[in-house]
């Protein structure tokens, strides 16, 4: 029979399409104009390119169902929050509401609201619409992504300016999951039979872009909204393609086809840049959430801190940091924050940890001793029972960053006699048994809020520890530490920053001294733009908002801001 | 009619069979669907929200058996649920989308490559050790060696980024709007030549060989050289006696062949970002989207065994012997 087989399987497409990225960059001048075929787009419409990748878009404009495949502008353009929290001045900026005040028992939240605002069907927007969308997510626990049903009990308008919050127990991080919600209309919504498979095909919002006026699956525009309370948008319309992978957004990127777009690109500087430098711009801040190794501490012996202090001295984070991450991030410092917490950092808790995040082979040796585990007569260390001491670190296949780190780690490990294994497991596999408790070793996330208040919670908190088996999103290593709970209880009823400050301070010493999981380098924010058709993007010497369009509600300050040249 | 009706009987029975494979095979995956599509959020769920998601996603508790019993009853009327990777988009919806653009690639490709692999194949045999014969198969088949996913990124580096020729993804120019205009049936031909091309390549020397080779074979046969003394036209032995008779194997894979365009396209399809239902397949599989992966099934088995059954017909117009 004719050989059909031969193009059904192979090699892995993804290395297929690294390859055309390499060879991309490889060959940067060599390659003719790039017209003809790709189209260019047309003028004062923003090209965007989504974060999520696909072949074929779903209509779906409903910001509450971001657990669905939705569409970018529904949050991105169309649907506002409250406030705005911004990462680059660690403030918010006031956006539906022009101001909030806790009540002095951290009962009552109030937030006033901004006159003026107009949905894009020409009704006003009122306090109303603020206690209809909170109802909506108390009614439908499914779409309360954030949880804030756990701690408010009641949102009332009393007045058409004035939205009260009322608290079952005083929570204060609260605000930040409160402030960000998506608010949608009630004269619209509250003729929706079911919110959670509600597409909302034709959003009726208060954002600047509103209005789909084409809807294909490979690509869509968006017009503005011309109610909008900050005034027209310079911009015309927005257009999303839809990329199926990464490789070709960034080939896109690279072609000067997209202005905007958020995705990682090896060797930016070349394969970018290089392409344009006049035009073609990226701006990657250490600032999203800390990756860090987890040591499973319900398997002997990590739940011994100078264990885990010793695993953390033989990893030389620097390399790492070069050959897994290109130099676009920078090793971790022992609170764990990333930068986009600076303000919070504490250098008396840095300096208390500086020698556990240090690379200090000799160091780790001696920890590794002193917790009985020394080196056998083989040169392997052996548990204290006198067999030998193999944990395995995991790590999911595919993701090539994670899988160059872990390598490093596991190089430094056997170098101190750790005779550490490294498995490849599928992703699905992988997620399966760290949310499981069931691994000894593997990279991961941290959890990241406006405050670090999330990421301790998510390393040290009682709350946060699952039991084996049991499905956990956080504190994957299972560890509490009693004293870190006493301190993120007390930061949920306290509204001084100062106040705050010293807790988190207490908390970053305790995360030193403790170091539950061990962390590696903050994230970076991934973001290009191409400044050949609009200018004021943010960027390095303009840091006025975070430059990654992927990144929720923050986009709006972007697309306010940008001016068609 | 008999034999066409027994022949049904068999399908009826492969297609239970696969549809509960289809069930069962994702479900041997590792990892379960919810926790996967909830991974993407890094903990930023609430342990509320993951409970009340995976009531309202379908994600059951309930027994194995149960959830097939669902599943059967449901596919029997044709409702393969919500994809939860397209959420809220229902599975038919978001296979109908992406069914077309395959048929159209895929089916086209399949099918130039099947009519000129065959017709170079037995105009080969027929003039044995002509130019035809001697340069065409050994290139083909070397093209047709390479690795399919090496050739599609070469032919779309050389001729899409590097020349220009051919558009870089997608199956139209998303400036237009899908009509019967000249200008989007012309963007439509635009992006599948390329795509379509590199099937045709792999693919062409296979059919080519295989009918060279029966053709060979029947050649040699009495009947032809009867045919011959009977003083027939070359043109007629050729087509009447020769390829008729040698088309069999032939067609037996091409309905094998048409059958997996559904889903063979994949790597084309990744390659070339072509939203058929091959990509679809990829992104269903890396995110546990366990109905969406049934229904690409359950839309593949039934393209398989309608081939077949295609096929039988033909086989019965082709080859008398089998009507007994």
């Amino acid at each position: 029979m004719p050989r059909l087989g031969g193009f059904r399987f192979g090699a892995w497409p993804s290395a297929a399409t690294l390859t055309l990225v390499g060879a991309l960059g490889s060959t940067p001048v060599a390659i003719p104009g790039c017209g003809g075929a790709h189209p260019s787009p047309s003028p004062g419409v923003l090209e965007i390119a989504e974060g999520a990748k696909t072949s074929a878009f779903t209509r779906n404009f409903n910001p509450l169902l971001e657990v669905g495949d939705m569409r970018w502008p529904a949050r991105g353009s169309m649907y506002e929050p409250l406030l705005i929290w911004n990462p680059m001045s660690g403030q918010f900026v006031p956006w539906l509401a022009e101001s909030y005040a806790f009540s002095p028992d951290h009962l009552r939240l109030t937030f006033k609201l901004r006159h003026g605002v107009r949905w894009s069907d020409g009704r006003p927007f009122t306090a109303a619409d603020v206690a209809f969308t909170f109802e909506l997510l108390r009614t439908h626990p499914a779409l309360d992504v954030l949880g804030v049903g756990e701690y408010l009990r009641a949102t009332h308008a009393t007045a058409d300016d004035q939205a009260v919050f009322e608290f079952a127990r005083p929570f204060v991080p609260g605000l930040d999951d409160i402030s960000a919600y998506p608010i949608v209309p009630g004269h619209i919504w509250k003729d929706i039979v079911d919110p959670l498979t509600f597409a909302n095909p034709n959003p009726v919002a208060t954002g600047p872009f509103t209005e789909v006026t084409s809807f294909q699956p490979q690509a869509y525009r968006i017009e503005r909204n011309p109610h909008y309370w900050g005034g027209p948008p310079a911009i015309a319309a927005l257009h999303v393609r839809a990329y199926p992978a990464n490789d070709q957004s960034i080939l896109a990127i690279v072609n000067g086809e997209v202005d905007w777009a958020c995705d990682f690109i090896p060797a930016v500087e070349r394969i970018h840049v290089g392409r344009d430098p006049l035009h073609h711009h990226y701006w990657f801040p250490a600032m999203d959430a800390t990756v860090a190794l987890y040591a499973n501490t319900t398997e002997a012996p990590f739940g011994d801190a100078r264990v885990r202090k010793a695993l953390s001295m033989t990893i030389d984070r620097p390399r790492l940091v070069m050959v897994a991450m290109h130099n676009y991030t920078h090793p971790s410092d022992a609170t764990g924050l990333s930068d986009a917490h600076e303000r919070y950092r504490d250098p008396a808790a840095v300096a208390a940890g500086r020698d556990w995040v240090s690379y200090d082979p000799a160091g780790a040796e001696r920890l590794f001793d002193a917790a009985g585990l020394a080196r056998g007569s083989d040169g392997w260390r052996r548990r204290p029972d006198g067999a030998r001491w193999s944990p395995t670190i995991v790590v999911p296949v595919g993701f090539s960053d994670w899988v160059v780190a872990s390598q490093v780690i596991a190089r430094g490990l056997r170098a101190a006699g750790v005779d550490v294994t490294m498995r490849t497991l599928d992703y699905n596999a992988w997620n399966d048994s760290v949310q499981k408790g069931e691994f000894e070793l593997s990279m991961g996330w941290t959890l990241y809020s406006n405050t670090p208040y999330t990421f301790y919670r998510g390393l040290m908190s009682r709350q946060s520890v699952k039991p084996v088996g049991v499905d956990a999103s956080d504190n994957w290593h299972r560890l509490a530490i009693p004293e870190a709970d006493r301190m993120l209880t007390q930061l949920e009823e306290t509204v001084g920053v100062e106040d705050q400050m010293r807790l988190y301070h207490d908390l970053e010493m305790v995360f030193a001294q403790q170091a539950p999981a061990i962390p590696l380098f903050p994230g970076p924010l991934w973001g290009e733009y191409n400044d050949k058709r609009f200018t004021g993007f943010p960027d390095q010497k303009n840091p006025y908002a975070p430059l990654s369009p992927n990144l929720f509600p923050q986009a709006l300050l972007v697309l306010t801001r940008l001016l068609p040249r | 009619m008999r034999f066409l009706l027994r022949r049904l009987g068999f399908y009826l029975v492969a297609a239970w069979a696969s549809i509960t494979l289809a069930f069962f095979i994702p479900r041997l995956m590792p990892g379960d669907p919810a926790s996967a599509m909830f991974a993407r959020f890094r903990g930023r769920l609430s342990p509320e929200a993951i409970v009340a998601l995976r009531r309202a996603f379908g994600f059951s508790e309930a027994p194995l058996w149960k959830q097939y019993a669902q599943y059967l009853a449901h596919a029997a009327r044709g409702d393969l649920g919500i994809s939860i990777s397209y959420y809220p988009a229902t599975v038919g919806s978001v296979i109908g989308q992406a069914l077309i653009w395959t048929v159209l690639l895929s089916g086209v490709a399949v099918l130039i490559s099947f009519v000129l692999g065959t017709a170079l194949g037995m105009l080969g045999a027929w003039k044995r050790g002509g130019w035809l014969d001697s340069y065409l198969p050994p290139v083909l088949t070397l093209l047709g060696a390479f690795p399919y996913f090496w050739l599609a990124m070469a032919a779309l580096f050389i001729f899409g980024f590097g020349l220009g020729w051919s558009p870089l993804r997608q199956a139209y120019d998303d400036r237009l709007v899908p009509s019967l205009s000249w200008a989007f049936l012309a963007s439509v031909v635009q992006h599948a030549v390329l795509p379509g091309a590199t099937i045709v390549i792999a693919t062409a020397g296979g059919w080519m060989l295989s009918m060279r080779s029966t053709m060979i074979n029947v050649l040699s046969q009495d009947y032809v050289l009867f045919a011959h003394a009977k003083g027939l036209s070359s043109r007629r032995i050729m087509l009447q006696y020769a390829a008729r008779n040698a088309l069999l194997p032939n067609v037996a894979g091409f309905g094998m062949a048409l059958g997996f365009v559904l889903s063979g396209s994949l790597l084309t399809e990744i390659v070339f970002s072509y939203p058929g239902q091959g990509y679809l397949l990829f992104r269903a599989v890396k995110s546990l989207d366990y109905p969406l992966i049934q229904g690409l099934f359950l839309t593949t088995t039934l393209a398989v065994l309608g081939a077949n059954w295609l096929v039988d017909v033909v086989a019965l117009w082709l080859d008398p012997r089998s009507r007994s």
